[in-house]
């Protein structure tokens, strides 16, 4: 459904149509908007791909529209153009995490280069995304002993010294560690560590 | 030029004044004084006739007393030495009292004091004959006794007030004394005879002794008492005097009234010099003013920059002024009576010289002056504006015409400078207009650029790829042109705002100068978050400058965003209205900013004044003064309908006509 491809937002029209005229030229997709309004209204967090944000524009700025997107917990990689003297504008919004700025007039294939990384980028945070979401549903299956005993396993503790400190049986503990691993699709303890550590 | 002549100096004037008064006193004084001797003269003359009528009284009185003193005397001698006395005494006596009426009585007294006879009888004073009579009488009686001579006694009064006197001669028989005569005048009678009538006509004669008691009167006239005369009445003495008194007769009325006129017409001169005097002095004095203010005018003439040229009504030059002199460089003398054309006529433009003076002539010069090109004497041109008059007379008649002529030469000259100091302010403000824009400008430079850019990457990447076709690249290459097509009317639009250009009015479209305001403007206008609107009706060409109009009107619309930057982006909308009025357009450029305060809005156009800090301030200066070059007007106003609250409505008018 959600296709990865350029988000173009740029009040000009000649700009829109002469960008993604270039993308298509390397068989990217892009789908334009020629207001920051129009494409937060369009937006969804489902969106793929990446954000091609022009600074200045009538009605909100995309400096504006950059800060709206942050709110909502956007995760779209946004890549800036500016005119001139709209730079310092522009490292700021590097620092709050944009993916790159470009000063017009631009060098095209350098854009769509780092268009390509920005989309690379986008694929790999959904790839990873994924990877966190399926743990978190993994461990939303555990029991609260099972949970209880999940973290003493990650901080390296041995079943002996589990059963002491739950003040329960060796051979429950053992029972609890073989439907935790079973649960969470790991075979050991290190698997489960390194399943868990991008997440928290 | 007009001269009065000298008129004699206020001090001969009054000297020539002072003349004829002087003549006329002396002339008044020796009159009177002519008159006060002829009354003196005839006081003088009338002295002198009283007393030689007076001095001819006491004659005729004392002649006749003495004759009566002789008769009587005879009388006694006879009475002395005749026989039958008694028959004679009664005859002489009585003879003697019918001659002298004078005497009352005579008496005969023997030498013992007894009456002997007395006639006339009846009337014997002091009672009876016998008794001797009064004390005076005694006392004369005595006297003659003794001195042996005639007496004369005191005056007496008797029964009924009248006064008398006696003379008493005595009477001697051989020496030896035998009786006295005495006769008894009553002074009243006395007077009556003697004194005559053409006297008591004129005089009134008294008798009166030293203590002024009257004996005896007679007069015939009555009056005022005036010129008297004293003389003693001697016989009888006892100190008795004639007191002779002249009355005042209204003698001489003719010289009185004479008297009169001559003081009436005396006083009739004087007043009739008074008034000359008058009437002089005012002259005097007017004509002094006349001469101040003649000075005044020559003065005021001479030092006036001024050119004066009076004409009469064929066009000839009756007077010109020393600075319309100097103006051509032509003397006085030149130009008075010269017919045209003028020497100081330009000789190519001679016929429309001599149509406008035509119409001066006909009365139809314009009220507010005109321009004409003169010719100095050196042959140098010079502008001059002409003002004409009627010129009126004393008597209020239309004799010519007056003009004041101003060499504008330098007022033009400084008015080119002025204007072209106008130009080059409103060209550096243009300047600094598109220097304020230049950031906005160059981000709407870049779009076009960056578009262009974009396709030509493109079509690069499509021709790598030896598979591609000319239709896929053809349609970017278009629009590359469009994109270039973009890129150079900004271009163009900058380069023609910049041009320094001479500024003219020719017809024009005011929407396309509105289309290019706002296509100058749009992107600033983004920038700033403001919208702008757009009322325009169907209008007809206007004679305007172009660019000067497209100057005021971003530099309104520019002001208009200025003032909106610190409202909420709502409020931020800028309308441009036009509307087509009778003959003129009305454009209103309407903010919702944040206004002007009332006492700024007076000084807005003045110059050098700028309601942001950053601005030239030179801004609406220039507005107004492009404006007015258009024959327009430029006002600012309130906006009462802003939604915001606040605002400024910024109104020009250009008219339909070129005037």
């Amino acid at each position: 459904m959600n296709t990865p491809k350029v988000h173009l937002v740029d009040d000009d029209e000649a700009i829109r149509d002469a960008l993604s005229w270039l993308l298509k030229s390397r068989g990217i997709p892009s789908c334009t908007y020629d207001s920051a309004e129009n494409f937060l209204a369009a937006w969804t967090p489902q969106l793929r791909g990446c954000i091609v944000l022009d600074m200045r524009m009538t009605g909100m700025s995309g400096h504006d529209c950059f800060d709206q997107l942050l709110a909502r917990g956007s995760q779209l990689p946004v890549i800036f153009l500016t005119g001139h003297g709209d730079v310092p504008l522009a490292v700021s919004t590097l620092k709050k995490g944009a993916f790159d700025f470009f000063e017009k007039p631009l060098n095209d294939n350098e854009l769509v280069t780092r268009i390509t990384e920005a989309m690379a980028q986008n694929a790999q945070q959904q790839a990873v995304n994924a990877t966190v979401d399926s743990v978190n549903s993994r461990i939303s299956k555990l029991t609260a002993r099972e949970k209880q005993i999940m973290e003493q396993v990650l901080a390296g503790k041995f079943n002996k010294i589990i059963a002491d400190e739950l003040n329960i049986s060796m051979r429950t503990v053992e029972v609890h560690r073989a439907n935790l691993f079973d649960k969470m699709q790991v075979k050991t303890a290190v698997e489960l560590a390194n399943l868990l550590k991008p997440g928290r | 030029m007009l001269t009065l002549t000298q008129p004699p100096s206020t001090r001969r004037l009054r000297w020539l004044l002072a003349l004829p008064k002087f003549g006329i006193i002396l002339l008044l004084i020796a009159v009177i004084a002519l008159l006060w001797l002829l009354q003196q003269n005839e006081n003088e003359e009338d002295r002198a006739a009283l007393i030689k009528d007076v001095l001819w009284l006491e004659q005729n009185m004392r002649f006749h007393l003495n004759s009566n003193e002789e008769q009587l005397q005879q009388l006694a001698n006879d009475l002395g030495s005749g026989k039958e006395v008694k028959r004679m005494f009664r005859l002489r006596a009585g003879h003697l009292l019918k001659n002298t009426p004078e005497i009352s009585q005579i008496l005969w007294f023997d030498a013992r004091r007894n009456v002997v006879d007395a006639l006339p009888a009846a009337t014997i004073p002091d009672g009876e004959i016998e008794s001797f009579g009064p004390a005076v009488t005694q006392k004369a009686f005595e006297h003659a006794h003794r001195l042996g001579k005639r007496i004369y006694s005191e005056p007496f009064f008797l029964s009924g007030n009248a006064a008398h006197f006696e003379i008493a001669v005595p009477i001697y028989v051989d020496r030896a004394f035998v009786g006295v005569l005495i006769a008894v005048y009553p002074l009243d009678t006395l007077l009556g005879n003697q004194v005559p009538w053409w006297f008591a006509e004129k005089y009134r004669v008294t008798i009166v002794d030293e203590n002024d008691i009257q004996y005896a009167a007679k007069s015939n006239i009555e009056g005022k008492p005036g010129l008297s005369y004293d003389i003693p009445f001697e016989p009888p003495g006892y100190g008795l005097k004639f007191h002779v008194t002249r009355y005042e007769s209204n003698n001489n009325p003719l010289q009185r009234l004479l008297a009169i006129a001559i003081i009436v017409l005396a006083t009739g001169v004087f007043w009739s010099l008074w008034l000359v005097r008058d009437l002089m002095k005012k002259r005097s004095h007017a004509e002094e003013a006349l001469r101040a203010e003649h000075a005044f005018r020559t003065a005021m003439e001479d030092s006036l920059t001024v050119g004066m040229r009076a004409r009469d009504l064929t066009g000839r030059v009756i007077y010109v002024n020393p600075a319309f002199c100097k103006m051509t460089g032509f003397s006085s003398e030149e130009l008075v009576d010269r017919q045209p054309p003028m020497p100081y006529w330009v000789p190519e433009q001679m016929d429309e010289t001599f149509a406008l003076h035509q119409a001066v002539l006909e009365g139809k010069a314009p009220v507010d002056g005109f321009e004409i090109t003169f010719m100095r004497k050196n042959g140098e041109h010079f502008n001059a504006l002409v003002y004409e008059a009627k010129l009126i007379d004393g008597k209020g008649q239309h004799t010519g015409w007056m003009a004041s002529i101003l060499d504008i030469t330098e007022r033009k000259h400084a008015e080119e400078l002025a204007r072209q100091q106008q130009e080059q302010l409103q060209f550096t403000a243009r300047l600094v207009t598109m220097g304020e824009m230049a950031s906005t400008l160059a981000h709407e430079l870049n779009q076009p650029l960056a578009a262009i850019a974009s396709y030509n990457t493109g079509c690069l990447n499509l021709l790598e790829n030896s598979e591609c076709s000319v239709q896929e690249i053809k349609p970017a290459l278009e629009k590359i042109g469009t994109q270039a097509q973009r890129a150079g009317r900004i271009i163009r639009r900058v380069h023609d705002f910049v041009k320094k250009s001479e500024p003219k009015r020719a017809p024009c479209r005011l929407e396309d100068v509105i289309e290019d305001c706002l296509g100058f403007i749009e992107a600033d206008a983004r920038k700033r978050q403001v919208r702008i609107e757009c009322t325009l009706p169907a209008l007809p060409m206007i004679p305007a400058d172009r660019l000067m109009l497209e100057q005021v009107l971003l530099n309104l619309i520019r002001n208009g965003m200025d003032a909106m930057s610190k409202m909420e982006e709502q409020y931020r909308l800028l309308h441009i209205s036009v509307q087509l009025l009778e003959n003129e357009l009305k454009i209103s450029v309407i903010d919702q900013g944040c206004g002007i305060a009332p006492d700024i809005l007076d000084k807005l156009f003045a110059g050098l004044f700028a309601t942001d800090p950053g601005g030239l301030g030179v801004g609406f200066a220039i507005c107004r003064s492009i404006i007015e070059f258009h024959r327009g007007r430029l006002w600012a106003e309130d906006n009462r309908q802003s939604s915001s609250g606040t605002g400024t409505i910024f109104n020009f008018t250009l008219p339909l006509e070129s005037a």
